[in-house]
């Protein structure tokens, strides 16, 4: 867990449904700041000191339905990374992302939780470009996503990494040439350095002794394992991991989960040596409470297409909210139901 | 009534959607920015190669035999055997091999290409490639369209060839109908480089549309591997569709107001 936690608030104690929360700030007040601070990372800080009205639910949907979320974001003391700002999207007739307003602290590990359907792979997709949002704006290191040109695009996409929930290693590929593929295309480096680089990554995740394997050749969790070495090749600022935990026993699942950390704070290490700009950001989607437990230093929790609520994790583990608890605690009786 | 004017209307939607996409693989190669991929095109036009030269020369010999048959054994009947050659150069040169290396390329290349996209597209390969900054277009379209341009005009060129020997054999070795000097003299005069290239011209752009086609509907599927199954299915039907109509607008075209042929006043 990260001690970082420069700023706290009380969070306005909630109980059921909230009076007045706190609120993460109004979307064109929130892309004002993000941009105009693009180059001073401390302007883009959340600060939470005020309690702006809650917002509407969104068309077709009543205050009822909304009325677990408090939208309440405790402050990490950090700068995000990534913004979503008033965020919508459908897909035909489901409305996916609702209005969503979140965003991912730089220099943490950020999990997304909620519900199937709610949109956190959707989320994924928006913050490197590979869906469009119909409405709002999405902001990277203060840059906007759906604004950018093809060429920029692709020029921002080189701070990703994204581990995919079966790993999409390439199916004509061995092992060492997928990893190694990303430095080929997008560095001058020799052969030597490539295979330096590439086996250095694989025995982090300890498949150096399969390189010469092809993709079919491989378990579920060796494949999460090389996409894992695969998307840290180009040492990216963000790292974005796609339910790293589906198909995979507790005890692999809780192993990946002390690799995604010793990794996190290996890079944080270099990162303050390097004193690089940004520093790196890790964001996982999952359903597995524990690893949210074990590995998380800040969760956000989705439902229906919008925050519930966020915060460092110890923060959002001791939060009243009943949704939040129920969904923390993983119990069958609260408001989360079936329907 | 409403299906009636939009089954046309999604005909027409899918048209608009396909040309938009092969120009926007055309201009990856027009302004040259493919040869970043050089390496993977000289890959694609590799497998090209080994993987569908000898079956197209095979149905194209096959085709051939055929024409040189029919061709002998109507020109005997009516009394003109020496004329098979005819039938040899415009069966094989104008219709035939240029409609079989559409079909070949329909079948082996045009959906092997739907078929390696689209569970690109379903096993999140292509998705992965735009996150590691590299365009999925250019990189899995704009390459198989510049491989197919290097390499299919030659194996289109030397299975002409093919088609030829094969009508020649038929006509001389296995009839007997008329000397091989008599053969040659005629299937000589009924053809000129122009027609060779008009030729080829109608073959290329049947492979530069079942290319295009064979990309779009791969990098586009969707719904699992059903879904790549109907796109395949669909990629063939427009193939087979499009080879027709570029074999009848390409021989309107170049030999329908002139025969191009030593015959009539």
């Amino acid at each position: 867990m990260s001690d970082d936690h420069e700023q706290t608030t009380d969070g306005g104690g909630v109980g059921g449904p909230p009076s007045l929360p706190l609120m993460p700030k109004p979307a064109d007040a929130s892309r004002s700041v993000t941009r105009a601070g693009a180059s001073d990372p401390a302007s883009r800080v959340s600060v939470v000191d005020e309690a702006p009205p809650r917002p509407a639910p969104p068309d077709g949907a009543s205050d009822d339905e909304y009325r677990w979320h408090s939208y309440k974001v405790y402050p990490s003391g950090r700068p995000d990374a990534v913004e979503f700002v008033d965020t919508y999207k459908a897909f035909g007739r489901s409305q996916i992302l609702r209005g969503l307003n979140m965003g991912l602290p730089e220099g943490m590990v950020s999990m997304i939780l909620g519900p199937s359907g709610t949109g956190k792979s959707v989320c994924i997709k928006h913050m490197v470009g590979l869906l469009y949002p119909d409405r709002g704006d999405i902001l990277v290191h203060g840059e906007s996503v759906p604004n950018m040109r093809d060429d920029d695009l692709f020029e921002m996409r080189k701070k990703f990494g994204l581990l995919f929930q079966d790993g999409a290693l390439f199916g004509s590929m061995n092992l060492f040439d997928n990893v190694a593929f990303p430095l080929r295309q997008h560095t001058e480096k020799s052969q030597d350095e490539i295979e330096e680089t590439v086996m250095r990554r694989l025995n982090e995740v300890g498949l150096g002794d399969a390189r010469l394997k092809m993709p079919n050749e491989l378990s579920g969790g060796m494949r999460k394992r090389a996409g894992f070495a695969r998307a840290l090749v180009l040492e990216p600022d963000i790292l974005l991991f796609d339910e790293p935990d589906s198909g995979l026993d507790p005890v692999r699942t809780a192993l990946l989960g002390e690799l995604i950390l010793e990794i996190h704070r290996d890079m944080m290490d270099e990162a303050k040596a390097k004193q690089k700009e940004h520093l790196p950001t890790f964001c996982v989607i999952t359903h597995d409470i524990m690893s949210a437990r074990r590995v998380a230093d800040y969760i956000t929790v989705l439902w229906k297409g919008r925050l519930v609520e966020a915060g460092p994790a110890e923060d959002m583990l001791n939060s009243e909210n009943p949704f939040i608890r129920q969904f923390l605690s993983g119990e069958s009786q609260g408001p989360l139901t079936m329907d | 009534m409403n299906e009636l004017i939009s089954t046309p209307r999604g005909w027409l939607d899918s048209f608009g959607e396909m040309t938009k996409f092969g120009g926007r693989m055309i201009a990856d190669i027009v302004t040259l920015r493919v040869f970043k991929f050089f390496g993977e095109a000289l890959r694609q036009a590799g497998i090209l190669i080994v993987s569908s030269t000898l079956v197209i020369f095979g149905l194209v010999f096959i085709i051939g035999s055929e024409c040189g048959i029919e061709g002998g054994y109507f020109t005997y009947g009516e009394g003109a055997p020496a004329y098979s050659g005819v039938f040899a150069a415009w069966c094989d040169l104008r219709e035939l091999v240029p409609l079989v290396f559409g079909y070949m390329m329909a079948a082996k290349v045009g959906t092997g290409i739907v078929a390696e996209l689209g569970s690109m597209r379903i096993s999140d390969e292509i998705d992965a490639l735009e996150v590691m900054g590299i365009s999925g277009m250019r990189f899995l379209c704009a390459t198989r369209l510049l491989a197919a341009m290097m390499v299919l005009p030659f194996i289109y060129l030397a299975s002409i060839g093919a088609g030829f020997f094969a009508s020649y054999l038929a006509v001389v070795q296995e009839l007997g109908y008329v000397s091989s000097g008599g053969f040659l003299l005629i299937f000589w005069q009924f053809q000129n480089p122009t027609d060779v290239l008009f030729s080829l011209i109608k073959a290329m752009a049947m492979a530069f549309v079942i290319v295009i086609v064979g990309c779009y509907y791969g990098y586009n599927a969707s719904g699992g591997p059903v879904g790549v199954g109907t796109a395949t299915a669909k990629s063939m039907v427009v193939n087979l569709v499009s080879v027709h109509l570029i074999g009848m607008l390409g021989t309107q075209l170049f030999w329908g107001a002139n025969p191009r042929a030593p015959i009539g006043g």
